[in-house]
C-alpha cells in the first residue's frame, strides 16, 4: 500500500509516497507529483524510516518524580497529564493573567498554527518561538515595505525565469527558510544569466556564480547600501517603476550617499570593482531576484540590513514581474496561518504587556511572539511574570542565546511541560513530558511557507506507545482551558481549517494537494485591485516605502543604515586583540536541521562531531591539525568541536556548527554545554526592532584541547 | 539496451540525499540504536568526494564528485572475481552480484579502477545496482529521484554521451567574472 503524505522534517513540505508493508514503512520516496517538490527529498525527510523507528522515542506521559533534571520519571495518564498541565495554566491566569502562561515552539512544521492559536485563544501574548531571528524579520519587513510577503519566482508561470538571482547569505541549494525548495531554485539557476552569490566561505555553488562576494560578518547593510549608491549614483535604477510605485527614493539616496562603494569596500573587505559590478548586474540584468537568508537576520543589525537589501528589489523593479519577487496567490483554502492561528484576538493590554513589547515593536507587536531572551532573562534574574510555560518541539537550551541563563530561566519556572519525539536537554528539567507522534503518525494539513500550495500529512503507520499528534495535544488543552475556541475531534478541526476551500479533510486527505500554479498565479497585482481599492500596494502610502512611515511610527528610523557588530576588530580593538578572530556559528550541513537528528544512525555517521571550519593558515598558526578538538572562545565561555581546514574563506574568519547536543550522553544536559554555540554566544545586545542577538559576527579565539592557557 | 549512471559534479550540491534514498533503497529493514559510537547501517554504495576549494585562476571553486560503481562495459571486477560472483544483467548491462556466490575475497577491489566495491557486515559485496527493479517499471533510481540538482541521471550511454556534449556548449555561453 502506498500512501500519498507531507514530509514535516523540515519546513519544506515535500510530497512524499511512502510504502506500508504489513503495518511497517517499507520504502520512502518523493512524490513527483508534488506541485512544489517535485518528486525530490533530502537526507533528513529520507531518513525518517530511522527517525521514527528510533527505540528512544518518548512512549508515554511522563511526570517528574524527582528534582528537576534528576531524571527519575513516572508514567502517567493522559488525563492526568493533561489535568495537570491547563490545571497549572488556569491557576497561573487566574491569579497573574494571561500573560502569565508562555506557550512556546520551535521551527515551523506546519503546527505553528496550533501554537498561535492556543496561545492567543487563552489571551496570552507570550508566544515563544526563534522565528525572531529567523523568518519572521522577513515576513514583517516585507509586510511594511512591500504590504505583502514576498517569494522569488523561480517556477516560471509567468513565462520568465530570473536572469540574475542573489543568494544573500543563503544556501538555497540546502535549505528552504521561504518555504522556495532548491528542486526550484537549481532548476531556475539552469536558466538563470546570473548568480550573484554573498556569503563568507566558498559553498558548492561558487564555481557557478559570476561574482562571489564575501562580506565581513554584520557588514551585509553596509554592502546593499553601497549597491544602492552604486545604482541610484549611476541613475540605473528603474525610472518608471520608481516614480511611479516606490515612495521616498530622494530621502533613499541621500541615505545611501553615505555609503560610496570604496567607504563599503573599507568596511565588508570586498574589494570595491565587485561591489560595482554586483550593483550593475542586479541593476541591468532583469527580471531579478533576491533569495535572503537567514543570517541577516541573525544579526544585532538585522532589520535594516533586510531593509537595504529589499531596497534594492523595490528600486530595480523587480517586483510582482515575472521572475523577480512576487506575493503569490494563496491556494484555496487561503493562509491557514493566519485564518485558524490568528483568528482569535489577543487583548491590547496583553500585547502591551507581552515580555519584550516595549522594546522590540516589529516583532513583539502581538503577532510575531515575545522576546525569548529577555524571558529568560527576566526568569533568571527573579522577576518572575511568567509562571508556566508549554513547549511543543522545541529545545530553548540550543535555540536561544546563552544557553547558561536560558537553563538558570528554566530552573526558575514554576511549571514547565514539554511535548517532543525525544527526552531533549530542555525536556529533562520539566515537570511534565509528553510524547508526540511522528508526522508518519499524524493526519494533519501541512501549510509549509511555500505560499502557494498546502498538502495533506497523512497517517502512515501508528505512533509508539502512547504518543499523540501536535493537533490532538493542543485541542485537548485548548478544551479544557478555552474550550470556546476548540473543537470536538480533530477532524471537526481540519474541516474548519479547510472552509475556505470548501472540501472537508477525507476529500482533502485523498486529493492531497490544493495548489495555485501556473495561469491561476497572477502578476502586476498592484496594477489591479488585488491588494487594495484603487491599485498600489497595501501599505499606508500604497507605495513601497522605501521611506517606511510603518517604522517611522514605530519610533525607529525609516531609512536603512549601517552600524558595526557589537563586537568587531573596529568597534571593540581591545577586545579583537584578545579574541582576534571573528565567529560565525552559521555552520549549517544538509542533513541536520538545528538540533535535531542526531538520533538518526544513517545520518549521524555521515557526521557523528561538530565540526569547526578553521582556514589552514590560522590552523597552522594555532597548531590545529585536520579532526583536532579544538576549544572556541568567547568572553561568554568555551565550547569545543573538531576542526576542519577550509581554505574556501578569510583566515579570520572561524565558522562553527550550531545546535549540538548528544542525544546519546548522560541526561540531564546530554552535553548541551559542551558543544552548543550558543553557550559562548551574547544575550546582551539585540537588533532595536527585531531583538535579533548575534550569531553570526562575534570575536573568538581557538586553541587545540589540552593547551589552555 | 546499456544503461550508465552519470554523476555530474558541476551540480551536485553535496546534500547527501542520494546517499541517504540508497540506503532507504538497499538497506533492509534498519533497526536503528541512539549512537553512542554512531554506526552506519550497511556500506555506502554512493560516496561523495570533495574537490577543493581551490583557485581557478581569480576565482576559488569547489566541486563535490559522487561516485558509485560505474557499471564498465568491459568490468575488470567480473573478469577477475574468482568464483564468478559478479555478472551482468541481460536487460540493462548492469553490473550485479551473487551474494551466495560472493566468498568475500575483495579481488573485486584490488582490480577496480575506482574504488567503488563495498563490504557488508557479513563481508560480501555489495556493489550499486542502478535500481534495476525501478528501471525494470520505467522509474527513475532512488539517488536520481531525491536529487534535487538534477546531478544525477541514468540513460543510455547515448542519451549520457548528448547530455554531457550540451552542458560543454552551455558552459562556453556563460562568461564569469
Amino acid at each position: 500500500m502506498i500512501i500519498k503524505s507531507t514530509c514535516k522534517s523540515c519546513h519544506g513540505g515535500c510530497g512524499v509516497l511512502i510504502t506500508i508493508k504489513n503495518g511497517l514503512i517499507t520504502y520512502i520516496e518523493g512524490d513527483p507529483d508534488h506541485p512544489n517538490s517535485h518528486g525530490t527529498m533530502c537526507a533528513k525527510g529520507l531518513a525518517s524510516i530511522q527517525h521514527v523507528n528510533n527505540p528512544n522515542r518518548l512512549k508515554y506521559p511522563l511526570k517528574r518524580k524527582g528534582k528537576k533534571g534528576e531524571g527519575k520519571w513516572k508514567r502517567i495518564s493522559w488525563e492526568e497529564a493533561l489535568e495537570t498541565i491547563s490545571g497549572k495554566m488556569k491557576e497561573a491566569i487566574a491569579e497573574f493573567g494571561s500573560n502569565a502562561v508562555a506557550i512556546g515552539q520551535g521551527t515551523t512544521r506546519g503546527y505553528t498554527r496550533y501554537t498561535t492559536r492556543f496561545v492567543n485563544s487563552i489571551g496570552s501574548g507570550n508566544r515563544l518561538t526563534p522565528g525572531y531571528v529567523c523568518f519572521l524579520p522577513r515576513v514583517f519587513i516585507n509586510k511594511a515595505m512591500f504590504g505583502g510577503r514576498l517569494y522569488s519566482d523561480l517556477h516560471g508561470w509567468g513565462g520568465e525565469y530570473p536572469k540574475t538571482i542573489i543568494l544573500w547569505a543563503k544556501q538555497a541549494e540546502w535549505v528552504n527558510d521561504n518555504g522556495e525548495l532548491s528542486v526550484n531554485f537549481l532548476r531556475a539557476l539552469e536558466r538563470a544569466k546570473n548568480l550573484i552569490i554573498v556569503d563568507p566561505r566558498v559553498t558548492a555553488l561558487t564555481s557557478r556564480a559570476t561574482i562571489w562576494l564575501n562580506p565581513r560578518f554584520g557588514t551585509d547593510a553596509a554592502l546593499a547600501l553601497g549597491m544602492l549608491n552604486v545604482i541610484m549614483n549611476e541613475r540605473i535604477h528603474d525610472h518608471e517603476f520608481v516614480n511611479d510605485w516606490c515612495y521616498g527614493f530622494d530621502q533613499l539616496k541621500t541615505r545611501a550617499k553615505a555609503y560610496p562603494p570604496e567607504k563599503v569596500a573599507k568596511i565588508t573587505w570586498i574589494p570595491e570593482r565587485k561591489i560595482i559590478q554586483a550593483a550593475r548586474i542586479f541593476a541591468t540584468d532583469i527580471p531579478g531576484t533576491i533569495m535572503i537568508g537567514n543570517p541577516v537576520e541573525a544579526q544585532t543589525n538585522a532589520t535594516q540590513t533586510l531593509r537595504a537589501i529589499m531596497s534594492l528589489l523595490a528600486i530595480t523593479g523587480n517586483i510582482e514581474r515575472p521572475g523577480s519577487s512576487v506575493q503569490w496567490i494563496p491556494p484555496p483554502t487561503g493562509n491557514i496561518q493566519v485564518q485558524f492561528g490568528s483568528e482569535i484576538p489577543i487583548s491590547a493590554e496583553n500585547i502591551k504587556t507581552l515580555t519584550g513589547a516595549d522594546k522590540y515593536k516589529l516583532i513583539c507587536s502581538g503577532k510575531g511572539g515575545c522576546h525569548p531572551d529577555t524571558l529568560f532573562k527576566e526568569l533568571k534574574e527573579g522577576n518572575t511574570k511568567v509562571k508556566v510555560m508549554h513547549l511543543a518541539g522545541s529545545n530553548p537550551l540550543c535555540a536561544y542565546a546563552n544557553t547558561r541563563d536560558v537553563l538558570a530561566g528554566i530552573l526558575k519556572l514554576e511549571f514547565l511541560s514539554v511535548a517532543d519525539l525525544f527526552m531533549s536537554p530542555t525536556a529533562e528539567y520539566a515537570d511534565i513530558v509528553l510524547p508526540v507522534a511522528h508526522w508518519l503518525e499524524m493526519d494533519d494539513i501541512g501549510d509549509m511557507p511555500a505560499g502557494f500550495v498546502v498538502s495533506a500529512v497523512n497517517k502512515a503507520v501508528d505512533p509508539p506507545g502512547e504518543a499523540w499528534p501536535d493537533n490532538k495535544i493542543f485541542n485537548e488543552l485548548g478544551n479544557r482551558v478555552a474550550p470556546q475556541y476548540w473543537f470536538k475531534d480533530i477532524e471537526e478541526m481540519l474541516d474548519y481549517q479547510l472552509k475556505k476551500s470548501k472540501i472537508t479533510w477525507k476529500q482533502f486527505s485523498k486529493r492531497v494537494y490544493l495548489a495555485s500554479t501556473g495561469d491561476k498565479q497572477i502578476y502586476y497585482k498592484y496594477k489591479t485591485d488585488y491588494f487594495r481599492k484603487n491599485h498600489g500596494f497595501n501599505t499606508d502610502t500604497g507605495k513601497i516605502e522605501l521611506y517606511s512611515t510603518a517604522f517611522k511610527k514605530m519610533g525607529y528610523d525609516p531609512l536603512p543604515y549601517y552600524v558595526e557588530p557589537e563586537e568587531s576588530p573596529y568597534s571593540t580593538p581591545e577586545l579583537y586583540k584578545e579574541f582576534p578572530l571573528i565567529l560565525s556559528t552559521g555552520g549549517r550541513v544538509p542533513y541536520y536541521f538545528h538540533g535535531q537528528y542526531r538520533q538518526i544512525p544513517w545520518l549521524r555517521a555521515l557526521q557523528p562531531y561538530p565540526i569547526v571550519q578553521i582556514h589552514p593558515d590560522t590552523a597552522k598558526i594555532h597548531g590545529i591539525e585536520k579532526g583536532d578538538w579544538v576549544w572556541i572562545e568567547t568572553q561568554r565561555g568555551r565550547i569545543k568541536q573538531k576542526a576542519k581546514l577550509f581554505e574556501g574563506m578569510d583566515p579570520r574568519y572561524v565558522i562553527a556548527q550550531s545546535s549540538w547536543w548528544y542525544p546519546e550522553k548522560r541526561g540531564p544536559l546530554h552535553g548541551v554545554l559542551e558543544s552548543n554555540t550558543n553557550v559562548i554566544t551574547s544575550n546582551e545586545f539585540f537588533d532595536p526592532a527585531t531583538g535579533a542577538p548575534n550569531f553570526r559576527a562575534l570575536l573568538c579565539k581557538i586553541y587545540k584541547l589540552g593547551e589552555d592557557k | 539496451m546499456r544503461k550508465v549512471i552519470f554523476y555530474d559534479k558541476d551540480k551536485c550540491i553535496s546534500c547527501y540525499a542520494c546517499v541517504i534514498a540508497c540506503k532507504v533503497k538497499n538497506d533492509s529493514a534498519p533497526i536503528p540504536v541512539c549512537p553512542p559510537e554512531p554506526e552506519p547501517y550497511g556500506p555506502d554504495l554512493i560516496n561523495i568526494f570533495q574537490f577543493g576549494p581551490f583557485m581557478d585562476g581569480d576565482r576559488v571553486n569547489q566541486f563535490f564528485q559522487p561516485a558509485s560503481c560505474k557499471h564498465c562495459a568491459d568490468a575488470p571486477c567480473i573478469k577477475n572475481c574468482p568464483e564468478s560472483a559478479i555478472y551482468k544483467d541481460t536487460q540493462f548491462d548492469i553490473t550485479v552480484v551473487n551474494r551466495t556466490r560472493c566468498i568475500g575475497c575483495q579481488t573485486c577491489l584490488q582490480v577496480c579502477p575506482f574504488g567503488a566495491p563495498a563490504f557488508d557486515e557479513m563481508g560480501k559485496l555489495t556493489l550499486c545496482n542502478m535500481c534495476i527493479d525501478r528501471l525494470k517499471k520505467k522509474l527513475k533510481t532512488a539517488c536520481e529521484g531525491a536529487c534535487p540538482a538534477g546531478a544525477i541521471k541514468t540513460g543510455t550511454d547515448k542519451e549520457i554521451s548528448i547530455m554531457q556534449g550540451r552542458k560543454v556548449i552551455e558552459k562556453i555561453g556563460k562568461t564569469q567574472i
